[in-house]
């Protein structure tokens, strides 16, 4: 693997980039069009066919788990502490009420990283990097930027198998990671030193190796990878053309609002059941580890 | 006696479902030098980060020192097991090659008198004395190497292991490292080398592990095992040109091993009459 990039046999694989980075927008562009969270709700469910179209949902949830984090801090912290909450909802442990208002902030809020996060989840799981600086260099990007584009791309994966073996170096000379938590905080000085270093190495290396290609040459560039707007694409980019528009209506002329504290208190709750899932799975992990499963 | 290591019927499975190891036994006692040999990918590595906990058997045991490494800490079976990293820029990053050195003991927590008795047996066993304020980045590569040496052995592991220690060195840095082995060897540390520096094996003469496709399929001394061609064959391995050499000169004595140049120099130097006779054999057919 050397990239986020998991390769299948997808409509959504086929897609251009280009119509992927628009969707990006029209979704990020929806996202704060909207100031309900059961908008935000709806366009997270509506994604969702997307997603099982690329055929990578297990991928796409357990990228998502990591965000629940953030989800579930957020709607609970904002829902009980936030100051913009008036009307009480209902009450846990005696003292701590979750409010109306701050509820909904806290919950388009929390959504919006959740529907922006799945949105970039299916472009970068779907879109080849190549392909992705091909398709910027036909918006007229200069060629060195479309590659500094896809080189961050390429260089993460790169970095996560060095930090790795840095991790592995370093417990090699008695260091502890699995120690307290201050000690870990001074830890992270002899894991990220070498790491450091290592990664300017190879940033150093791949220029020359760059180089020696013939890298800086100017003129045209051709690439071993094509893409190409189809039928399809142009059919997603309407698509979705539409659809903004008709956001736009609701959101300016309609100012509709499909919230219900019924629907804030479920979603509060289905957040935290499936973090408490995720919670669950994750200790069962480390406890089959440790008893030798 | 006990052997310092013991791997019973080990396998490891990565996660992404790769087994990269598959039942394998090994005994290493005191004092010995192991080389473990094999192709690329045939579970060389895998095999020793077993050794000192960075891997831990998906079945099967691994005991060094009586301790099972399931159920110890890495940071602790480290002071018994020291693995040195092929490349050492993932183990040095300190300004100063003495800051190097005193690291490892102080992530022990040991005493001071303990750590100064240490580090200065480093000191004097690596000959470091006139390096220990240079910036170990402004060194040459066999040198950066030896410093992430010293800095695994400032910690006095029982066990070394070294991962390619002769990969990417000069002639002189081979020698070296060969002469740091039997100095490890000699003040009675057990050794374990991961390699494909045939040569080196071959001036060791040591117990030699060969793995082919994750498994253990040969554990005996070098000049046996370098005699078995059709072995050394399945596992893709060459012995040191010496011993090639030895093998096809048929008139050599069968029983002797001719593991460096010098064995093989010695007999030409004592059979010069046989050698004259096969010369005029040569000539006469």
């Amino acid at each position: 693997m050397n990239s986020l990039y998991i390769a299948r046999e997808s409509m959504i694989h086929r897609l251009d980039p280009r119509t992927k980075i628009l969707f990006v927008l029209f979704i990020v562009i929806s996202s704060f069009l909207f100031k309900d969270p059961a908008m935000q709700l709806i366009l997270l469910i509506g994604m969702f066919p997307l997603v099982l179209l690329s055929k990578l949902v297990k991928q796409y949830l357990m990228s998502m788990q990591f965000l629940m984090l953030f989800v579930v801090l957020i709607m609970t912290i904002h829902g009980i502490y936030n100051p913009i909450g008036e009307t009480p909802v209902f009450e846990i442990f005696g003292g701590l009420t979750f409010k109306y208002e701050s509820l909904v902030y806290a919950s388009v809020m929390s959504f919006r990283i959740l529907v922006i996060g799945t949105a970039a989840v299916i472009f970068v799981m779907t879109t080849h990097p190549s392909d992705l600086a091909i398709a910027l260099m036909k918006w007229k990007v200069p060629h060195s930027i479309a590659f500094m584009f896809l080189s961050t791309f390429q260089i993460i994966p790169i970095i996560a198998r060095e930090a790795k073996i840095v991790m592995e170096a370093q417990q090699a000379r008695c260091l502890d990671v699995k120690a307290n938590i201050f000690e870990r905080v001074k830890h992270l000085v002899p894991l990220f030193a070498p790491l450091f270093i290592i990664t300017f190495v190879k940033v150093h290396q791949l220029s020359y190796v760059l180089e020696c290609r013939a890298f800086s040459r100017n003129g045209v560039k051709t690439s071993l990878r094509e893409t190409k707007i189809s039928s399809l694409d142009y059919m997603f980019i309407s698509g979705m053309l539409v659809l903004l528009l008709t956001e736009l209506y609701l959101s300016f002329a309609q100012q509709i609002s499909l919230t219900t504290s019924n629907l804030l208190v479920s979603s509060l709750f289905a957040v935290w059941a499936v973090f408490f899932i995720v919670i669950v799975k994750f200790v069962y992990k480390k406890v089959s580890v440790f008893i030798g499963g | 006696m006990e052997p310092f290591i013991k791997v019973t019927g080990v396998s490891h499975v990565y996660p992404n479902g790769v087994t990269a190891i598959q039942d394998v036994n090994l005994e290493i006692g005191e004092g010995e030098i192991v080389a473990v040999l094999g192709s690329n990918g045939s579970g060389k590595t895998t095999l020793v980060k077993h050794f000192n906990g960075l891997l831990k058997p998906t079945t099967g045991q691994v005991t060094v020192g009586n301790m099972n490494t399931k159920k110890e800490r890495i940071a602790k079976l480290s002071s018994l097991v020291g693995y040195v990293f092929q490349n050492p820029n993932h183990q040095t990053f300190l300004p100063t090659v003495r800051q190097e050195l005193y690291y490892g003991c102080k992530n022990l927590k040991i005493s001071e008198e303990e750590t100064e008795k240490r580090v200065k047996k480093a000191i004097e066993l690596f000959e470091l004395e006139n390096l220990l304020d240079a910036n170990p980045f402004d060194l040459n590569s066999s040198k950066r190497k030896e410093i992430g040496m010293a800095s695994i052995m400032a910690i006095s592991p029982k066990v070394v292991v070294l991962d390619e220690p002769t990969t990417g060195q000069d002639h002189k840095g081979c020698k070296r490292v060969l002469e740091l082995v039997k100095m490890f060897h000699e003040h009675g540390h057990i050794v374990v080398l991961v390699t494909h520096d045939m040569q080196l094996i071959g001036e060791l003469n040591c117990r030699v592990v060969i793995m082919n496709k994750s498994r253990k399929i040969a554990d005996d001394r070098a000049d046996v095992v370098f005699k078995n061609q059709e072995l050394l064959k399945t596992a893709d391995l060459q012995p040191p040109q010496v011993m090639e050499l030895a093998n096809q000169l048929t008139y050599l004595n069968r029983n002797e091993s001719y593991l460096t140049i010098d064995s093989i120099v010695k007999w030409f130097k004592h059979n010069k009459k046989g050698l004259e006779e096969e010369r005029k054999i040569g000539t006469g057919s």
